[in-house]
């Protein structure tokens, strides 16, 4: 008998509006100790699987069909008692945000010996004998050094790495059937992530737990799945052994997304854009044929009426697709255009020796503790370069973002413009920098304020000139069409967008004066890789049309690689490495450099 | 309801408001619909029981007070000085506490520093202390009674609207506003204002109710306009002495005090559910 | 723990000196706008022209303003407070007769007020989204309409007058001698082992503590409300959840200890309103504590008498934010690490 059955469950939600499927007729087994992927960008209904098995739907959702068995129980059947003896004993969770996750207010002792409490009352204990012992025993499972000093302390000392830590110890101390892990290192940074990963692998095979692993990273599922369910807009499309699925894709959706990520390691390749995006909930219902088919390059005439049933294309790999033996034929683009050729030589930007230091402490008549979040950092940009700078959180490299564009005065170092020195902060220097200079901000929720229209956010740097109504209206129009949205997008207002729409925005707001360099802050972080493709492409495009430079801003390789011509490292404040894409992917020389490549996740299957 | 603006169109408001208007038009039209001089002392009739009660006398609606005075004409007139206290008082502080908390939260540093103090210093009074004080310092009358409430209750806005500038001010919209080009006073009127103004709309309703609470107290304590301008806290005090033969002389002032009052925090309750940004946002997901 | 209670109290008294320091000069100069000549006032009405420069002079008002309020300031470090002018006792002794008269009304108010906003804040939560959370919404806008001055008068008028069941002038029965050891009624009669002096003295206080009570309680209640539904959005809640927690031992242990920090930090600055309120409900009830005698000395331009009484409430005023950190500091320890 399998450990979970799931059989055609069906997740509506039901508001003023209507009812909506959230998840529709998903079909699928988990035997004991296996790991199961599941896969697809956000709002595919990823997280729904974990909060039935819980019984924690968000108001107004509702199982409307289907059966759920978990090691005999009928999950959708037994009460809440009984749903809560299996929960923290037989079923365990790992969240998101570690940080989060852990109550703010308690100890990490109090914590844990809150939940072996809890797990004793299901082996009919009624008492924990030596509780702090075992709680060590538990952190030491987790390889946290110092366990029982960890005990006193709270969440908000400790790192996002080590509350995970905690997390899965705690997880896996009651020895779970199930393990439900939804997107458990996407908030860490990436060498902490696969030390994670590690920590995960480690335990369930140490204590035979199946896993349902909840992933946007297809990189990631391809590295610790036996096997992949593909999730598009609530509908099961591909299931199956997780080397099949991502070697030979049945559907072209698992297809488009391997291909929309940038390789790592592998040769140079094109990004397959989908275009538009996933269709709403509300769109959902008017639907007749296959829900991917708008988007689908293998769409045939067939797809748009009838819904496509499983098919079976080899060993438990099952497609719900018309023409699951044509995904081979999507094929990547060539190489992005400046792969071919030398970057311009002509120096236009150059930094020396900035440093920003932060008083942490005043101290009255003694100099101030400080902490120097940027430590004599340098670079140089030639004319129509993109330069990457990488770096985990902490490193410095959004400060350094800051004071490029002059948003913080440096506490020491120079910048030159075309030769002009750029380092003051006065009104006149910063109007020319101001006029050279963009930024684009990480999230655009935060960099564009909600109660102004897109019309007026994208020429929002006319407002302090002469410029008439229309003359801003003009320019909206073709700054909004120079970006790939539609000019009648001017009239509404950020949150009618979706997200890949609004970083698009952000970026038309900083191109409004035609600056020449853009400094550009994680402006793909947080955004699903279809989506990220999408942007990556009208940047590659902008730098070809625009002579544009840029410095990118990441902590993703993958990206910086696909982009940049050159990339710098930087790690607690200093740059440790620098130079040519390939030659630093090739042949990394700092040690940091290295152990970032090294935990990297792997492709995503064949290019 | 669908005429109103849509921040407006909510059960709470509109309850509110209607109150209010009703409130506002009596004090308006005192003057020509009040049956008696208020001031008028009629001391053959004096503490009158109202026209339902057993003796009520038809002249005088809702009675007498102990000088023979017309409850009904001194009700619509007090609403005059509770309105005007209401509108002006509220309008000052919010000016002078919205002001200083852009400042200070915009600015930060040493501004940011020194507001911080002096409303330090201010919080350590208790506000009915401290308006009873000033009332002393000040004398008597309508615009004391104002500018007391506007020295006292400036830090009710500032301390909350100071907190709200701080978390705009970290948005990264207000950053891409300075870098293309716009000056810091532009930048807090465009960008920081609009986003600070419903909650500065919902404490100017809240604001209107303390006020009149306030002058209710600090004419009940004989320190607001003075004996000849008629305020309903002055007739609540007025009424106590008579409280065991004629407690309707309080109930009534009490009562205009509680209308008002409630008029007021049901708007503001109204508006902090239809304007309040975070409550609509998790509403809506 | 109490390495970093001791340092809070350090560095509040650090904060309290200049604050008080300004908070005097300010009362100084204010009740100096007065039209009023406090020489004048110290003498009979038929004092000569000579008498009273000879007043003037010896009261210091001949000098400049800064150099008056360094003397008056210098008085009260020195410990003189000053004389009253209608009295003519030591400012001291009237302050040391009224203020434990108000500490105990204030403390007590602030207990009902407590425990009524806490139990009525869960309610609106556990009841959220019903029906009963619209009536205690409702309820509390309403509550929150009446001041505490009305609620004095209607409690006074509907109990005492009309039902005639509680007592509503004063603080003990006539005829019961009140014993003097600490000052503080309640305590000393239990000291002297007078029951019922003491049972006097608490039927007087019913009135009083409600009126302020439920004044304050509608925004505890709603502070709490909102904070645990803030609290309940959190990914520990949910996780907690997740590991089969009961809804009790989430509320219990994860809903509640979040949700008491910002509820706290309202009780301060709502503990420091109802301590301004004490004053006009106890001139209502006859209750002979500082509100009465400020009115008193306002009415008869007591100056002296005024200045101290404002400066007394300050202290009080900073005491109760003092004790709401100091719990804060107890309950957050994201405070406590710094």
């Amino acid at each position: 008998m399998s450990l979970l059955d799931v059989d055609r469950l069906t997740v509506s939600v039901g508001n003023s509006k209507g009812t909506f499927t959230v998840l529709s007729e998903l079909t699928f087994r988990l035997e004991p100790g296996q790991v199961l992927g599941l896969v697809g960008e956000s709002g595919a209904g990823k997280s729904m699987i974990g909060r039935t098995i819980a019984q924690l739907l968000p108001k107004g959702f509702h199982v409307s069909n289907g059966t759920l068995v978990f090691d005999g129980h009928d999950m959708l059947g037994i009460d809440e008692r009984q749903r809560r003896a299996l929960l923290g004993r037989d079923i365990a969770f790992i969240p998101q945000e570690p940080l989060a996750a852990l109550n703010p207010v308690l100890t990490i002792g109090q914590q844990i010996r809150e939940h072996l409490a809890h797990v004793a009352r299901g082996e009919g204990r009624t008492r924990v004998a030596d509780w702090r012992a075992t709680a060590i025993e538990v952190l030491q499972s987790a390889h946290l050094n110092d366990p029982a000093g960890l005990l006193n302390k709270y969440p908000h000392q400790l790192s996002g790495g080590m509350c995970q830590r905690i997390l899965i110890a705690m997880a896996f101390l009651s020895r779970p059937k199930l393990l439900i892990a939804d997107e458990p290192t996407t908030a860490l940074d990436v060498s902490v992530q696969a030390r994670i990963i590690d920590l995960i692998n480690e335990m369930r095979r140490a204590n035979g737990t199946a896993v349902i692993f909840i992933t946007h990273d297809l990189r990631l599922a391809r590295q610790i799945c036996d096997e992949v369910l593909v999730l598009y807009a609530g509908k099961q499309v591909e299931f199956g052994p997780g080397p099949a699925v991502f070697d030979a894709p049945a559907h072209p959706y698992t297809r488009a997304l391997q291909l929309a990520i940038p390789p790592t390691m592998a040769e140079h390749r094109g990004l397959f854009t989908l275009p538009d995006r996933m269709p709403g909930l509300m769109a959902l219902n008017d639907m007749q044929g296959c829900r991917f088919a708008a988007r689908c390059p293998l769409a045939m005439d067939a797809c748009l009426s009838t819904v496509p049933a499983d098919v079976t294309v080899g060993q438990g790999h099952r497609s719900a697709c018309l023409r699951p033996m044509d995904t081979g034929t999507i094929q990547p683009p060539p190489p992005p255009e400046h792969r071919q050729r030398q970057a311009g030589t002509t120096p236009l930007f150059t930094a020396r020796d900035l440093s920003r230091h932060y008083v942490t402490r005043a101290r009255l008549l003694r100099k101030p503790d400080t902490f120097a979040a940027v430590r004599s950092a340098s670079l140089d940009l030639a004319e129509g370069e993109f330069l990457g700078i990488v770096g985990e959180s902490g490193s410095g490299k959004s400060t350094l973002a800051r004071l490029l564009v002059g948003l913080e005065g440096a506490s020491s170092g120079q910048m030159t413009y075309q030769g002009r020195d750029i380092s003051g902060m006065d009104p006149e220097t910063a109007a020319f920098r101001r006029r050279n200079i963009q930024m684009v901000f990480q999230d655009p929720q935060s960099a564009l304020n909600p109660r102004r229209r897109v019309g007026a956010i994208v020429t929002q740097a006319m407002e302090v000139m002469a410029s008439t109504a229309a003359d801003r209206a003009d320019r909206a129009a073709e700054l909004l069409s120079e970006i790939g949205l539609s000019p009648e997008m001017a009239a509404r207002y950020p949150s009618q967008m979706s997200g890949g729409q609004k970083q698009r925005v952000n970026i038309a707001r900083a191109l409004c004066n035609v600056p020449r360099l853009l400094i550009a802050d994680e402006i793909v972080s947080g955004l699903d890789v279809s989506v990220q493709a999408q942007l990556l492409e009208l940047l590659l495009r902008l730098r070809q049309e625009r002579a544009l430079s840029i410095i990118i801003i990441s902590h993703d390789l993958s990206v910086v690689r696909y982009l940049c011509d050159r990339v710098m490292v930087m790690y607690r404040g200093e740059v440790v490495e620098s130079g040519a894409v390939d030659t630093v992917f090739a042949n990394p020389q700092a040690d940091y450099t290295r152990k970032l490549l090294a935990a990297m996740p792997g492709e995503t299957g064949q290019g | 309801m669908a005429a109103l603006p849509l921040w407006l169109r909510n059960t709470r408001s509109v309850i509110g408001l209607t109150i209010l208007v009703l409130v506002c038009a009596a004090a308006l039209l005192a003057p020509v619909i009040a049956p008696h001089d208020p001031n008028e002392q009629d001391l053959l009739n004096t503490l009158l029981p109202p026209v339902w009660a057993d003796g009520g006398d038809p002249a005088f609606v809702f009675g007498t007070d102990s000088l023979g005075r017309d409850i009904l004409s001194r009700l619509l007139h007090g609403a005059r000085v509770a309105m005007t206290v209401a509108i002006s008082a509220s309008f000052g502080a919010m000016l002078l506490g919205g002001f200083l908390a852009h400042v200070a939260g915009y600015f930060g540093g040493w501004a940011d520093w020194l507001i911080g103090r002096i409303i330090d210093v201010w919080l350590s009074f208790p506000p009915v202390v401290l308006s009873l004080i000033l009332m002393v310092g000040l004398g008597s009358g309508l615009w004391n009674v104002i500018l007391a409430i506007i020295l006292v209750d400036w830090t009710r806005f500032c301390r909350v609207l100071r907190a709200e500038v701080l978390v705009v001010r970290r948005r990264d919209y207000v950053a891409a506003a300075r870098l293309l080009g716009f000056s810091h006073l532009r930048t807090i009127v465009r960008e920081i204002l609009p986003a600070t103004l419903p909650l500065l709309i919902t404490l100017m309703a809240l604001e209107m109710g303390i006020a009149v609470v306030v002058e209710a107290i600090l004419s009940f304590a004989g320190m607001s306009v003075g004996n000849e301008v008629p305020a309903w806290g002055q007739m609540i005090a007025d009424a106590r002495q008579d409280i065991y033969t004629s407690p309707s002389t309080l109930i009534l002032p009490a009562f205009a005090v509680f209308i008002t009052v409630f008029g007021f925090n049901i708007l503001g309750d109204g508006l902090r559910r239809s304007l309040d940004t975070r409550l609509t946002q998790t509403e809506r997901a | 723990m109490f390495a970093t209670l001791l340092s809070l109290f350090l560095r509040r008294l650090a904060v309290a000196v200049p604050t008080l320091f300004v908070v005097s000069a300010l009362l100084f100069i204010v009740l100096r706008l007065l039209p009023v000549d406090p020489a004048a006032m110290s003498l009979p009405p038929n004092a000569t022209n000579d008498e009273l420069a000879a007043m003037r002079s010896t009261m210091g008002l001949d000098k400049s303003l800064v150099t008056q309020f360094l003397i008056w300031l210098g008085q009260i470090l020195g410990g003189d407070f000053g004389n009253s002018i209608q009295y003519r006792l030591p400012v001291w002794q009237l302050i040391g007769d009224a203020l434990p008269a108000t500490i105990e009304l204030a403390l007590l108010s602030m207990v009902v007020a407590t425990i009524v906003g806490l139990a009525g804040g869960l309610a609106a939560f556990y009841f959220r989204d019903g029906a009963g959370e619209a009536v205690l919404d409702l309820g509390s806008v309403v509550i929150l309409s009446l001041p505490d001055f009305l609620w004095a008068l209607l409690l006074m008028l509907v109990l005492g007058v009309w039902l005639n069941a509680l007592p509503f002038m004063l603080r003990l029965d006539p005829g019961i001698e009140r014993p003097v050891i600490t000052g503080f009624l309640l305590i000393d009669t239990l000291l002297t082992g007078r029951l019922d002096a003491f049972a006097s003295a608490l039927k007087h206080m019913v009135l009083p503590v409600l009126a302020l009570g439920i004044s304050a309680a509608p925004s505890i209640m709603r502070v709490l409300r909102s904070s645990l539904l803030d609290v309940y959005q959190e990914d520990y809640i949910h996780q907690a959840r997740l590991r089969g927690l009961s809804e009790r031992q989430v509320l219990l242990r994860h809903g509640l200890k979040n949700a008491i920090l910002p509820t706290l930090s309202l009780m301060g600055v709502q503990f420091g309103f109802l301590f301004g309120g004490t004053l006009l409900v106890e001139v209502i009830f006859s209750y002979p504590g500082m509100g009465n005698l400020m009115i008193d000395s306002i009415r008869n331009v007591d100056l002296p008498v005024i200045q101290i009484v404002g400066l007394t409430y300050c202290v009080m005023v900073l005491l109760i934010s003092t004790v709401v950190d100091a719990l804060h500091l107890v309950l957050n320890p994201k405070l406590r690490a710094r």
